[in-house]
């Protein structure tokens, strides 16, 4: 057997020795991410050391790259790693993967090169909690297979045209029969419906389907919208409106097969198969409780038990039947219940000076008062954030916004770093260590247009609490960045826990680490100037609101208050607006800027961007 | 305060501020300790600077020391004139002074080396 370092010798061009010394750097962090044992002596099994899902890396380019060296057995990605897996069928193949692609293709973050390394095996944990996408439908979701034949499915796709329909989203084209589903609002206008109904030849399929599921209990849908999807379309996760449509709805998938997401807030993850000429019923819990979205690309990757299977995507008509809803939804899924939360939920809207009060009040003054014991626990810099300042070439100019203790400032190489903060004691901090800082505020950078190389937004964002204010913090960060300059934002996630894995938030609770879930809700809530109310947060546990309090308990005698000089246990409520997934990301898209990656790590969704 | 800061500091997001730059400097304290030379990076910042404001800032501050006026031909290669630069951009710091807005005399006090650039409700 040959030894995979002769392989690399062997190779034309020849590794040169710095290569060879970051390729042990990277097996050695593959194996401490992972537990996975590295080999020199070629196996089914390829590590990718130096990239994974949170640097941009997906299964799809994965699977292009590597499928062209023979049969892959399975691919596995890594949620909040800088690493994956492939394994091949055979040894021969997985030798010519490695001999081709090892330290030569660039597919790595910031178009570098990866690095290999065999592995003796995967750890069976690690398939376990990864292939996590259970591909048994959610409670309420039935795919009716071959529901019609071929030749009424060219009749359906005859009744749309789609190269001659007008109206097309961003991202898929649509036209709605029986009243119009209006993207603005999320809803329909029950007062105007429109001309066309839905058309006759879809009368078959309710017939078809009292035969099919007699126990089905359903009113024949008066709404249709036609979506045409391109390969490399797709659709963002969402929930149909609840207090829009009644329960069931009917997708008919026509053209091409396509993998469907199904996510709900307890992390379940269902990544499901609907066939070409299938019919979906998607009622009760899969209707109400989960979101349903397409991924954007060319192929689906599906693993099961059984292996990996690849579906080249065509493109795809999906007929989508609801009956319009007339009131109010009563469904028990409160967390996705627009009906539900727009009476129960007292939603937080500050504006203009009240926002400012506070920010003054829960964010600045807080950090004031926590900046000693803040930042003693505050010292590990997160990887990904360092990875994105290690990329900036010498010479460089980079803005930390929101530098607190500065944890992050001396982590670029020959670069120059300026922090900013509003904390003056978190800056006195960072002046012990020589740094560059600045007291001031993030949504008025005192620095010119169009200077910084680059910049960074850790965890502050978070902190203001209105939208309007949120989004002049990006544009803030934008107008400082010369044109191609990059900047890495991370915010609080709502969702504390990701493709099944709860955050370290989560995790340090110990309770959590034993037991299901923490379902402990504080009821207590804050009464704020003008009679605004936040709900205060229970620490380690999911978030219920996105507007919320989230308590700091200041030991005795750990980290005195500065200016009172207490030593009284005491806590400090910290404002946070916590975001949802996707909602960093439509708010950077109003930007003249390009979205480079989007990720979620630590908790947080994280985004860089790049200025036009 | 480096003058490599200074180069980048403004004023204009003050309410009625057009440019805000350059800032003036009334220093009470200055400190100059040493730092790390490294030639390619100081040649990489040079296109990057507003020359002018950084050789007036440092003559202001009484720091300019034998940096020639503007800057010389081939300067990648002149380590002599690379380390007055170096020198200026990076070792001098201002500790204690104020930074004062050129459009409004609106005063920015700087105390343990970090300018105070918050601006207060009514100037936003």
């Amino acid at each position: 057997m040959e030894l995979a370092e002769n392989i690399i010798q062997k190779r034309p061009e020849g590794l040169s020795s710095p290569s060879k010394k970051k390729q042990r750097k990277y097996q050695h962090t593959l194996t401490k991410q992972t537990g996975a044992k590295c080999t020199i002596f070629p196996t089914k099994h390829i590590g990718i050391c130096n990239s994974g899902l949170v640097n941009g890396l997906s299964e799809e380019v994965v699977y292009e790259h590597f499928s062209k060296y023979g049969k892959i057995e399975q691919i596995l990605m890594l949620p909040g790693k800088s690493c994956c897996f492939v394994s091949f069928d055979d040894i021969k193949c997985s030798t010519k993967a490695f001999n081709n692609i090892n330290g030569v293709l660039n597919i790595a973050q910031y178009l570098k090169p990866v690095f290999l390394s065999f592995v003796e095996n995967i750890p069976e944990s690690l398939i376990e909690a990864n292939l996590k996408h259970d591909s048994d439908p959610p409670n309420g979701l039935i795919i009716l297979e071959n529901f019609i034949t071929d030749s009424e499915e060219r009749a359906f796709l005859a009744l749309n045209d789609f190269n001659r329909l007008g109206s097309s989203l961003k991202h898929r084209q649509v036209k709605h029969y029986g009243y119009e589903f209006k993207y603005d609002i999320n809803n329909v206008d029950l007062n105007c419906p429109l001309e066309e109904k839905i058309p006759k030849e879809c009368d078959i399929l309710w017939e078809r389907l009292r035969i099919a599921y007699p126990q089905l209990i359903f009113v024949e849908p008066d709404q249709l919208t036609v979506n045409c999807y391109k390969p490399g379309q797709g659709i963002p996760s969402h929930v149909d409106t609840h207090s829009a449509f009644e329960d069931p709805i009917f997708i008919l998938s026509l053209g091409s097969a396509i993998v469907m997401d199904f996510k709900n807030d307890n992390g379940d993850h269902h990544s499901l198969l609907i066939p070409q000429k299938s019919f979906v019923i998607m009622s009760g819990e899969s209707r109400y409780a989960y979101t349903h979205g397409i991924t954007p690309r060319k192929l689906d990757i599906l693993q099961t038990k059984a292996g990996l299977t690849v579906f080249h995507r065509a493109i795809r008509v999906s007929f989508t039947f609801r009956k319009v809803r007339n009131g109010k939804c009563c469904c028990k899924f409160h967390s996705k219940c627009d009906s539900y939360l727009r009476t129960h939920e007292k939603s937080y809207t500050a504006f203009g000076q009240l926002a400012e009060r506070v920010e003054e009040t829960h964010v600045h003054k807080v950090y004031e008062n926590i900046a000693q014991h803040f930042s003693e626990t505050r010292h590990k810099p997160w990887p990904n954030v360092v990875d994105f300042i290690k990329s900036f070439e010498t010479g460089s100019l980079l803005v930390d916004v929101g530098c607190g203790n500065g944890k992050y400032m001396n982590c670029g190489q020959n670069i120059f770093q300026i922090g900013l903060d509003t904390s003056i004691s978190l800056l006195n901090v960072c002046r012990e260590k020589q740094y560059q800082v600045l007291l001031g505020n993030c949504l008025r950078i005192p620095l010119l247009d169009n200077v910084a190389d680059g910049a960074i937004s850790i965890a502050v964002i978070h902190h203001l609490s209105t939208e309007e204010r949120r989004f002049s913090a990006i544009r803030e960060l934008l107008r400082i960045l010369k044109a191609g300059g990059r900047v890495l934002v991370y915010v609080w996630a709502k969702e504390q826990k990701h493709r099944n894995e709860k955050s370290s938030y989560l995790k340090q609770d110990r309770k959590n680490r034993r037991c299901e879930e923490n379902e402990a809700v504080s009821n207590e809530k804050l009464t704020l100037v003008d009679g605004v109310e936040i709900p205060i947060h229970t620490n380690r546990t999911q978030f219920k609101h996105q507007d919320v309090l989230v308590p700091w308990k200041l030991k005795k005698n750990s980290g005195k208050s500065l200016n009172t000089g207490t030593d009284e246990s005491q806590t400090f409520l910290r404002y946070y607006h916590v975001f949802k997934e996707g909602e960093l990301e439509n708010m950077c898209a109003q930007f003249n800027s390009k979205l480079l990656h989007s990720y979620y790590d630590q908790g947080n969704w994280c985004v860089i961007l790049e200025k036009k | 305060m480096k003058l490599l800061t200074h180069n980048m500091l403004t004023s204009k997001c003050m309410k009625g501020v057009t440019v805000g730059y350059p800032l003036k400097i009334n220093a009470f304290d200055v400190k100059v300790s040493e730092v790390d030379f490294n030639p390619e990076f100081v040649s990489r910042i040079i296109p990057k600077l507003d020359w002018n404001v950084l050789y007036n800032a440092a003559e202001s501050i009484g720091q300019v020391e034998d940096m020639p006026k503007s800057i010389v031909d081939d300067y990648e290669n002149n380590t002599d004139f690379l380390k007055k630069v170096h020198r200026v951009l990076l070792e001098v710091e201002v500790i204690n002074g104020e930074l004062v807005c050129p459009e409004t005399g609106r005063k920015f006090p700087i105390s343990n080396g970090i300018p105070n650039m918050l601006l207060n409700e009514d100037e936003v």
